[in-house]
């Protein structure tokens, strides 16, 4: 071997190592997400149906599906940490479809009872959005370090699916405060959430996890 | 010889847990297979640089190699990715004649087909691997390229671009 020198610097260098864990992965995200919900509801209170223990449908809908996106695209991004072959993990994709149902009913919804008792809710949604993307960014920053330690091979897709995950995971976070009980709101204010927090991760996140 | 998968894989875990004298022995094995691996799909010139550069990924990396998986396709994934980001380097060598197309003896025997460079280059478009193959393995220049495969030289550029790009989408795929 040429690189026989080399080899050695390598071999003199080594110490040992703990193997990379998904679970560990997903511990510091899941910390930071009970932390985000503790934050809301002793800052801003717990949504009303909520406090008194009977939760709307649409609640119960909203936050299992961001839960159910946040955790699978989040698992995603911490297996891509450890690369191999032939590794399928496509598991994600189908909780995104399971997300889109929001919006495609909100669609729906919107183009059906289009008229002027639909008011904007602008301001609130707006302060939604804010919030859900300020527990989305905590969220994402354990997964980007995990990415940064780790070998993954699709910066790009790592890039998409952490903003994806911290935008899910967030959403959820704030679901637990969010006053909102009508799809339409729902669905646009955490659909922007969620996408603006997919583009930030597939802008910025390559640029970090590059090697 | 080059030590199996089930080896390879020993060799790996007992280097996870600080064994120097296992470290050496998978260094220099994957050295060896990383060679065979990379054989004809960059320039002769470019395969010691390429080699190093993946072994040292495996030694900055090594924890993300999961010890309940295979080791062969965790090394080929990042072979792959030094692979491709090598190819995205600008460099210039003197156009050889390499058979793309000849398996290397042996090489089927010890990495599978599904890992192989050959196998991803099967999942870009034809056009897009053809001019690759003939710019950044054989250092065809754009002009060369354009004449040889009738695409014009814009396009072969544009196809450079897209399959490769492509390529890096495709690293863990078989």
């Amino acid at each position: 071997m040429h690189n026989k020198f080399n080899i050695d610097d390598l071999v003199n260098d080594l110490t040992p190592v703990k193997p990379m864990n998904i679970n560990k992965g997903l511990a510091l995200p899941t910390v930071i997400v009970i932390a985000f919900i503790a934050l809301f509801v002793s800052q801003l209170g717990l949504r009303s149906d909520l406090a008194a223990g009977i939760p709307a449908p649409i609640t119960m809908m909203r936050s299992g599906v961001l839960l159910l996106l946040g955790f699978a695209t989040a698992r995603a991004v911490v297996s891509m940490a450890t690369p191999s072959v032939g590794k399928g993990s496509q598991g994600w994709i189908w909780a995104v479809g399971a997300a889109l149902l929001f919006p495609i009913s909100a669609l729906i919804v919107a183009i059906s009872t289009m008229s002027a008792d639909m008011p904007v809710t602008v301001n609130t949604g707006w302060y939604c959005f804010k919030m859900c993307l300020a527990a989305a960014l905590a969220t994402a920053i354990p997964m980007v370090l995990w990415l940064r330690k780790g070998a993954p091979t699709s910066l790009q897709r790592a890039g998409w699916l952490t903003g994806l995950a911290a935008g899910g995971l967030g959403a959820f976070a704030y679901s637990f405060h969010c006053p909102f009980t009508r799809v339409v709101d729902i669905s646009i204010w955490y659909t922007a959430s969620i996408v603006t927090s997919a583009i930030i991760g597939r802008l910025i996140v390559p640029r970090l996890i590059r090697w | 010889m080059i030590a199996n998968e089930e080896t390879l894989k020993k060799l790996m875990i007992r280097a996870q847990s600080g064994d120097k004298q296992s470290y050496s022995v998978l260094l220099e094995q994957t050295g060896r297979w990383l060679g065979r691996y990379f054989s004809n799909k960059i320039a002769s010139d470019a395969i010691d640089d390429l080699i190093q550069e993946t072994l040292i990924s495996l030694h900055r990396k090594r924890d993300s190699f999961d010890p309940a998986r295979a080791f062969l396709p965790w090394i080929a994934a990042i072979a792959r990715y030094r692979w491709v980001d090598k190819l995205r380097q600008t460099y210039k060598h003197q156009a050889g004649t390499l058979d793309f197309d000849i398996a290397e003896e042996g090489h089927e025997d010890v990495v599978g087909a599904k890992i192989s460079i050959d196998r991803l280059l099967t999942m870009i478009p034809e056009k897009q691997a053809e001019v690759i193959k003939l710019v950044k393995v054989e250092g065809h220049s754009i002009a060369e390229t354009s004449q040889k495969t009738g695409q014009s030289e814009s396009l072969v550029k544009v196809n450079i671009h897209r399959g490769l790009k492509k390529l890096a989408t495709l690293i863990e795929s078989e």
